[in-house]
């Protein structure tokens, strides 16, 4: 079945009665929020952790072992990415680039993971490190307690997988989010994953009537793990250097691919 | 010796005008548009400027022997975008084909996308409102050596002269600009319809392309005085381009120059296709600003005002020079570009080395360093890539000209014939071709 016709296809059966399913979605939708609010707790509480024995070892001026952390610290943040709206104050200062600042890597505002992995990385010390640490341990202590207050809205939960695979497409396949480390594979599994988590969770909402659009999904999905897992190295990945140009332009295309199906879940769920 | 007669070439230019006129009245929405008098009538089409004949109701057809987007008149705007193809298998490729022959269908002739739930992605992106218009647009769809080379069942089927750009002498490739496994020729008479087209098919290809490179241009559109014969557009160094281009219009002389027929040896799936050339070429145009007129009239071999051969100053654009009276070049100097380009010394290189030009100026930001980014995007189709383009720049190699060009980007396709009537596809062919040898 061709994307149009997909699209044909879902259309109709969103026209008819559209109205009354609008209703019942977001009622729906209480378990699988609820149950990836679990998910989201789980991957927090992961980072955390992760994060004081990272931002410890950076205090502590272990470059090698802060080195080691950095990229399997990342992986629940990754995971937790596509809700990233939901917190964007936090997320520019965990996650934010140095093209977000004038000065680039010189800028002194410059904060949070991707500092500390330029500094890790290219300057080869953590001389300068240790507010950067304290302040990226504080900024994901207070996330996790947010999110307890935190309101899922539906839309933006399921809306989510889309915007990731958006940024992935946008500013991800370049390997330009770990440009120092390299370790951007390790940042893909931790997206991927969380991505396909929302999928799993409203699934079954879907499974029925769009068993179709699930397969090509899945089939993407099957298609970046396959991919990724050529590039395994002990718990996690060689660096993104290593990934031919064939395996790229495979990613691209199922990153993308995805991003154009899984756009459509939102309105497929009967979400505004 | 001028077996060009000046005739033979404004005929293209007359064509040009002539196209867009038959174009117009062509399609459904031409009498519409004219009832309320929105296109000018017919008959003043010749004389009347190009800018004000363009219409967004100009239809090119998109069913023939041969793709649009060659022999088309060019219209203002153009665009190259090259593509990866993903496909693995016969199947996928052809499915690739099949969704690429129905959405340019669809863009090239127009019509209303279909309406979805607002809750759903737009089929559209809406950029040139809710009804798609023709806009004189055409799609042209050509495949790169390494479609053919990196599938062993593609392979044996590769067209006999296509093969991956080698740098030439002046060249510094950059490798983000080159080759592809794909490119799409996009020409409208506005921008905006040629990146509308673009997206469309991007998002309808999402599982089978990855956009590798493009490149937009645009040719001014002439204000030709009544009466007056149409002239060249200017390049970004401001000289005339593309003046002793074959006349388009002409079929015969088509054949023998642009499109491949048995007589090329090629694989029986190819005929009616051709061999696409792009080229980007940046100029350096600062530094063109400030060498003296003489100079400039000298490397380029024409007047930069009218564009007449120097050995013809007052004789216009489209006069043929007389090398044979000025062996020594002290008119048209030896290494002149368009005396090195056709130097005109055997009556064969009038036909054999032909090509068709087809390029479009581009104006892409600033340099690192602080200069114009602008050059010429550069597309030719020949018949034979090696007695075509390849010969013309081997003789060009080391021309004085290339002190302020520079060519960056580009590669070599095979434009794939064209689609028959509403049953076929484009590639329909080729994926033939691949069905007989497998089997």
């Amino acid at each position: 079945m061709t994307f149009k016709t997909l699209i044909g296809a879902t259309a109709l059966t969103l026209l008819i009665g559209s109205a009354a399913r609008a209703e019942t979605a977001t009622l729906d939708l209480v378990e699988p929020i609820a149950e990836y609010k679990i998910y989201v707790t789980e991957k927090l509480d992961k980072l955390v952790e992760d994060t004081t024995a990272f931002t410890a070892a950076v205090k502590a001026g272990d470059v090698e072992k802060a080195k080691s952390l950095f990229a399997p610290t990342r992986l629940s943040y990754e995971a937790i990415e596509p809700i990233a709206e939901l917190f964007s104050d936090l997320d520019v200062s965990i996650d934010s680039r140095a093209d977000d600042y004038e000065k680039a890597e010189a800028d002194p505002e410059f904060p949070g993971f991707h500092r500390i992995e330029y500094g890790l990385w290219d300057k080869k010390s953590t001389e300068g490190l240790t507010p950067v640490a304290d302040k990226l341990l504080a900024d994901v202590t207070e996330l996790r307690k947010r999110i307890n207050e935190l309101t899922f809205p539906p839309e933006k939960v399921v809306g989510g997988a889309a915007v990731l695979m958006e940024e992935v497409a946008a500013t991800k396949i370049s390997g330009e989010e770990d440009r120092y480390s390299h370790t951007d594979l390790w940042d893909f599994r931790g997206n991927f994953d969380g991505a396909y988590k929302i999928v799993e969770l409203v699934r079954p909402l879907i499974a029925e009537k769009e068993a179709e659009f699930l397969k090509t999904v899945d089939a993407n999905f099957a298609k970046v793990d396959a991919t990724l897992s050529k590039y395994k190295e002990g718990e996690g990945y060689v660096t993104y250097d290593k990934l031919t140009e064939e395996d790229r332009k495979v990613l691209a295309t199922a990153v993308n691919t995805l991003a154009e199906d899984l756009s459509t879940l939102r309105g497929k769920l009967g979400l505004d | 010796m001028s077996a060009i007669k000046p005739n033979m070439l404004d005929g293209n230019r007359r064509n040009v005008l002539k196209g867009l006129g038959l174009a117009a009245f062509g399609c459904p929405f031409a009498a519409a548009a004219s009832a309320h008098a929105e296109t000018p009538p017919a008959h003043h089409m010749t004389d009347a400027p190009v800018a004000n004949v363009a219409s967004v109701n100009d239809k090119v057809p998109f069913h023939g022997r041969h793709q649009a987007g060659i022999t088309t008149p060019r219209p203002a705007n153009g665009m190259v975008a090259s593509f990866d193809v993903l496909a693995e298998t016969p199947e996928e490729l052809e499915a690739l084909f099949k969704t690429l022959t129905d959405r340019i269908a669809f863009l090239t002739q127009g019509g209303a996308p279909p309406e979805l739930d607002p809750r759903l992605p737009p089929a559209d992106s809406g950029i040139v409102g809710p009804v798609v218009r023709p806009d004189a647009l055409t799609v042209t769809v050509s495949l790169g050596s390494s479609l053919f080379e990196n599938r062993d069942w593609l392979k044996p089927l590769k067209p006999l002269r296509l093969s991956r750009m080698k740098k030439f002498k002046n060249d510094a490739l950059d490798a983000s600009l080159c080759h592809g496994d794909l490119t799409l020729q996009i020409c409208a008479n506005t921008q905006d319809t040629t990146i509308h087209a673009l997206r469309d098919i991007i998002k309808n290809t999402a599982r089978q392309l990855v956009l590798k490179w493009k490149q937009e241009g645009n040719v001014p559109v002439i204000a030709t005085p009544p009466g007056a014969m149409a002239e060249s557009a200017r390049n970004f160094l401001g000289f005339r381009d593309g003046t002793a281009n074959p006349d388009a219009g002409n079929d015969e002389m088509m054949e023998k120059v642009v499109w491949v027929g048995p007589e090329r040896g090629e694989p029986e799936w190819a005929l009616g296709g051709s061999y696409q050339l792009v080229r980007i070429i940046r100029n350096f145009v600062e530094r063109w600003d400030r060498t003296p007129l003489k100079e400039q009239e000298l490397i380029f071999g024409r007047t930069k005002t009218q564009g007449a051969p120097l050995d013809q100053r007052n004789g216009g654009e489209f006069a043929a020079p007389h090398y044979d009276d000025d062996p020594e070049g002290k008119l048209t100097p030896l290494d002149s570009h368009i005396r090195l380009a056709m130097p005109r010394t055997a009556k064969d290189q009038l036909t054999e080395n032909l090509i068709l030009r087809r390029p479009f100026n581009y104006s892409n930001g600033v340099t690192k360093s602080g200069q114009l980014d602008q050059g010429l995007l550069f597309i030719c189709y020949q018949g034979d890539l090696e007695k075509g383009f390849i010969t013309v720049q081997r003789r060009l190699d080391g021309e004085p000209l290339e002190e302020y060009i520079k060519p960056i980007g580009g590669g070599y396709f095979y434009t794939l014939p064209g689609v028959r009537d509403a049953s076929d596809y484009l590639g329909s062919t080729l994926i033939a071709a691949v069905r007989k040898k497998t089997l």
